[in-house]
């Protein structure tokens, strides 16, 4: 039995005055029975028979915990507007259930160190985020299910890496390990739709939903039907880039960003848009073809020897931008470079598996593998950058010793094999790429030029205007947008879904979220719809798994068709063993909270 | 000066690594393993004490070496000297224009004082002074460039202008016609301090006896409000602007936001929300020495403009 100090709250307002209440009828009664042996020992009798009831039986049987207060975090309405609508929502939702909700909004890097860096502390102060909102957003790599099927959830990531959660079932890991050495497809999608499955029986985080991305273009400028989509990224991508055409004076492309471009760098993961611009210099032995599956590129066939090898072999004739030709050294070069890990920390990762290369010859190179990858195409074959032994060689060789890495390469050229070239970058400014009109898919546009714009309403404006004719990435209020298209009718817009998903995640290490009725009772109790409708105006779609529907081929179908409700919550709590007394939710009987659970 | 300088250094150096968020939260996706966040805390030079770390700093600055940005992996030095010219012409141009129609109008609003100008002309620069600037830029975008297609929106250069050096794009008239929309806007803004201050020096002025004297001579009403009372209200105006320039040089994040001008600002509010110390305390501390120096400047005009002032010890 431990005490409760919070039930004496009620004891003395309630408690005492019915004691008095109690003795005075007593007595009344005794005094009409005139037994005088009970009404001298009555006080005494009441008392024990009292006090017996209440620190006895009382307890026993309201030996129930109020769950505490609980804080959920978010970010702030200006930085993210349809997240944090989505958590005051979901707090209003809870409380219907019992619980005490507090939103917390803070600015991101305040957010990121709470949960990411403080997870797992000594104490519950300091592991102190119960609940927060949290969001994948879409990469080309990502149109492998791997990434987040293995790195989210796995057991091996909790303590540093990205399962921040603190999600520990091996049940789980084995499931995604296998998923991870299963080479052939069916049988991987039987896998990665039981890893789905899974999570979402236990409730492991409450997905909310997909959202859409809205991308636009003048379409006086570039013919309709030329822009292609990609699988959960929309026509921001290569595919497009390589296939519009222009009609009309203008040939360049001329797409906006609001992101500051830090760094075109083929061993740099810098950002969002420093990608897009990097995979337009740089080739990589295969491609995210636009239905996510990767597709030979730079390299003419693969095939796989046994599972653990596989044999590349290049495409003939390919030229790197300053003439010289690409050769299997350069191939073997691009992968055995970025195994230093401290030269070139962004990318040793996705080579970490490679133990060996060998040149066949005939343009042929054979990797081996330590242990069998099913992703190992999307996330080495289609990541690595094809750079040239014979500039990057000697660049990296110099940086050796001077305690700098690959990632301080200042060199104005910018030598790759792409479909374009580099010509000029004005820092905070603007990049400009041209047209390789010697590569083996040469892009119909002439120059492809990004423009930093960090005001979201300019970007529009200019847009409007004809000074950029292709939105690539847009932040503001889709509403807005549509408006003007229907306006304007030069601008084709274009929705789609995201790979990358928004949902609310839990601190598996603190009660009660270590309890799956609790968590299944939370995540059911929201209306996936409201928040579809609601907090994205429409602008998404429901999530029920880390597989985007985008991905068609291993999202499990239906999985985010569940039933949600209030009641359907307060079923499951009850099943659990919660009960919501005073209108506040408590824990099963004889259950306390505890850190770490 | 040197003193306050170091101070502001060390005030800078402890506030960044006392708040909350760190420089690696930008690195954070899902296959950020710990090896990678092992390495990248010793490139950042985070795993040495606060006091180590401090130390290097002081020595690096003095030897004029302000480390090199955690997000681009480049020299703070270079970044800084790269947008200057695009801030030093943005704010000299806005704050030139500003305090000529502020000397201007202050001056004739003093003149007029007393009459319906006057009534109608102080609301209005008021109204300039607390209007937003994001506002008033977003309603010049709109109207002279959106709209009537004047001017470009934003940007120093159309997009896809190529120039091989600072120079070639500074002497490129593009870069002017870019320029006009932001200053004006800017200028509306900041005209209201020298247009007030002007007017009321104006106002004190033309109560002395001297100005009396000059009307009794006969002198035109143009000769004593300009060569008489105007050069003598002059004297806080021209340290007004001095002190300007300081100020105006760092703080123009919200015009270079919306007209997309690559400025000072931009740099150092990506540099803090970023958590990028090295940037963040370079650029704080250029704008520090900055300002200390213009401080350094109003003084050394007050000796020119005022032959009352002297730096001769009274004998």
């Amino acid at each position: 039995m431990t005490i409760y100090h919070h039930k004496y709250v009620y004891f003395f307002p309630v408690i005492i005055p019915l004691y008095v209440f109690y003795i005075l009828v007593l007595k009344t009664l005794i005094i009409k029975w005139r037994n005088k042996m009970i009404l001298k020992n009555i006080k005494f009798i009441a008392t024990t028979a009292l006090y017996f009831l209440l620190f006895v039986l009382y307890p026993t049987f309201s030996s129930a915990e109020e769950v505490r207060k609980l804080t959920l975090w978010a970010r702030e309405q200006g930085a993210a507007p349809a997240a944090h609508t989505a958590a005051l929502l979901i707090a209003q939702t809870w409380e219907d259930l019992g619980l005490e909700v507090e939103v917390k909004a803070v600015p991101w890097p305040q957010m990121a160190d709470q949960i990411w860096y403080k997870r797992g502390g000594e104490s519950s102060d300091e592991d102190s985020w119960d609940v927060t909102m949290w969001q994948m957003v879409s990469r080309p790599e990502r149109s492998d299910p791997d990434e987040f099927t293995v790195n989210l959830f796995h057991t091996t990531t909790a303590p540093k890496g990205y399962n921040f959660i603190g999600y520990l079932d091996p049940a789980y890991d084995a499931i995604a390990d296998e998923s991870r050495r299963t080479m052939d497809p069916v049988k991987r999608k039987v896998l990665i739709d039981q890893a789905q499955q899974h999570l979402a029986d236990a409730a492991v985080n409450a997905y909310l939903v997909h959202p859409l991305m809205n991308y636009a273009y003048d379409n006086t400028q570039f013919k309709d039907g030329t822009a292609i989509e990609q699988a959960g990224m929309g026509i921001k991508n290569i595919w497009t880039y390589l296939n519009i055409e222009p009609i009309g004076g203008n040939k360049d492309l001329i797409a906006q960003s609001p992101d500051e471009i830090q760094a075109i760098n083929p061993f740099f993961i810098s950002g969002g848009t420093d990608s897009w611009i990097t995979e337009n210099i740089w080739d990589r032995m295969l491609r995210i073809g636009s239905d996510g599956v990767p597709v030979p590129w730079a390299a003419e066939s693969y095939n796989w020897v046994d599972e653990k090898t596989i044999d590349v072999t290049l495409r003939p004739g390919m030229k790197w931008h300053d003439g010289n030709p690409v050769t299997t050294e350069d191939v073997i070069f691009s992968f055995s470079a970025t195994q230093d890990i401290e030269m070139i920390p962004m990318y040793a990762r996705f080579v970490k598996n490679i133990t060996s290369m060998e040149d066949l010859g005939g343009g042929t190179v054979r990797f081996h593998l330590e242990s069998a990858n099913a992703a190992f195409l999307t996330s080495t074959l289609a990541k690595l950058n094809l750079v040239p032994k014979h500039y990057y060689g000697p660049l990296l060789d110099a940086l050796k010793g001077t305690g700098n890495n690959a990632e301080t390469i200042l060199e104005e050229k910018r030598i790759g094999s792409g479909p374009f070239k580099f010509v000029d970058w004005r820092p905070r400014e603007q990049v400009v790429l041209t047209a390789n009109t010697d590569h083996f898919n040469p892009p119909k546009i002439e120059r492809w030029i990004v423009k930093e714009i960090p005001n979201v309403e300019a970007a529009l404006g200019m847009f409007r205007k004809g000074e950029i004719n292709f939105i690539s990435y847009y932040t503001g209020d889709p509403t807005v947008l549509e408006d003007i298209t229907a306006k304007d009718g030069d601008i084709t817009l274009r929705k789609s879904v995201d790979i990358g998903f928004q949902y609310l995640a839990f601190n598996h290490r603190r009660a009660p979220f270590n309890d799956v009725h609790l968590r299944r009772a939370l995540s059911l109790s929201i209306d996936r719809d409201m928040m579809v409708n609601a907090a994205w105006n429409g602008n998404a779609v429901r999530a029920g798994s880390h597989v985007s529907p985008a991905l068609s081929y291993y999202h499990k179908e239906g999985i985010e068709n569940f039933e949600t409700g209030i009641d359907l919550a307060k079923q499951i709590l009850e099943e659990g063993g919660y009960k919501i007394k005073g209108g506040k939710l408590h824990y099963p009987d004889g259950v306390s909270e505890q850190y770490p659970n | 000066m040197l003193f306050v300088l170091w101070a502001v250094a060390t005030i800078i150096f402890f506030m960044f690594r006392l708040m909350p968020g760190s420089p690696l939260t930008a690195f954070i996706g899902t296959t950020f393993t710990e090896e990678q966040h092992d390495l990248l805390v010793k490139k950042f030079g985070l795993d040495k004490s606060l006091f180590e770390q401090y130390f290097l700093f002081v020595t690096n600055t003095l030897q004029g070496n302000l480390g090199l940005s955690f997000a681009y992996n480049k020299p703070v030095i270079g970044m800084i000297l790269e947008v200057l010219p695009n801030s030093i012409i943005l704010t000299l141009f806005s704050l030139m224009i500003a305090y000529v129609f502020g000397i201007i109008g202050g001056a004739y609003l003093a003149w007029k004082r007393a009459t319906w100008v006057e009534g109608v002309g102080i609301p209005i620069v008021l109204a300039t002074r607390s209007a937003p600037e994001f506002w008033l830029g977003m309603i010049a975008l709109a109207l002279l460039s959106f709209q009537l297609d004047i001017f470009p929106a934003g940007g120093t250069s159309a997009p896809g202008d190529i120039y091989y050096s600072t120079l070639d794009k500074l002497l490129d008239p593009q870069f002017y016609h870019h320029l006009i929309l932001p200053s004006l806007v800017l200028a509306v803004y900041l005209q209201g301090l020298p247009l007030l201050l002007m007017r009321s020096n104006m106002l004190e002025v033309m109560q002395e006896d001297f100005i009396f004297m000059s009307k009794m001579k006969g002198l035109s009403s143009w000769t004593i409000v300009i060569k008489h009372a105007a050069r003598n209200a002059l004297l806080p105006v021209a340290t007004a602007f001095t002190l300007g320039v300081g100020f105006a040089f760092g703080g123009n994040v919200v015009i270079e936001t919306v007209f997309s001008w690559p400025g000072l600002g931009r740099m150092l509010v990506f540099a803090v929300s970023a958590s990028d110390y090295p940037l963040a305390q370079g650029t704080f501390l250029f704008l520090a020495a900055i300002l200390i120096f213009m401080n350094f400047v109003a003084d050394i005009l007050y000796l020119f403009l005022d032959p009352r002032v002297s730096y001769k010890t009274r004998n």
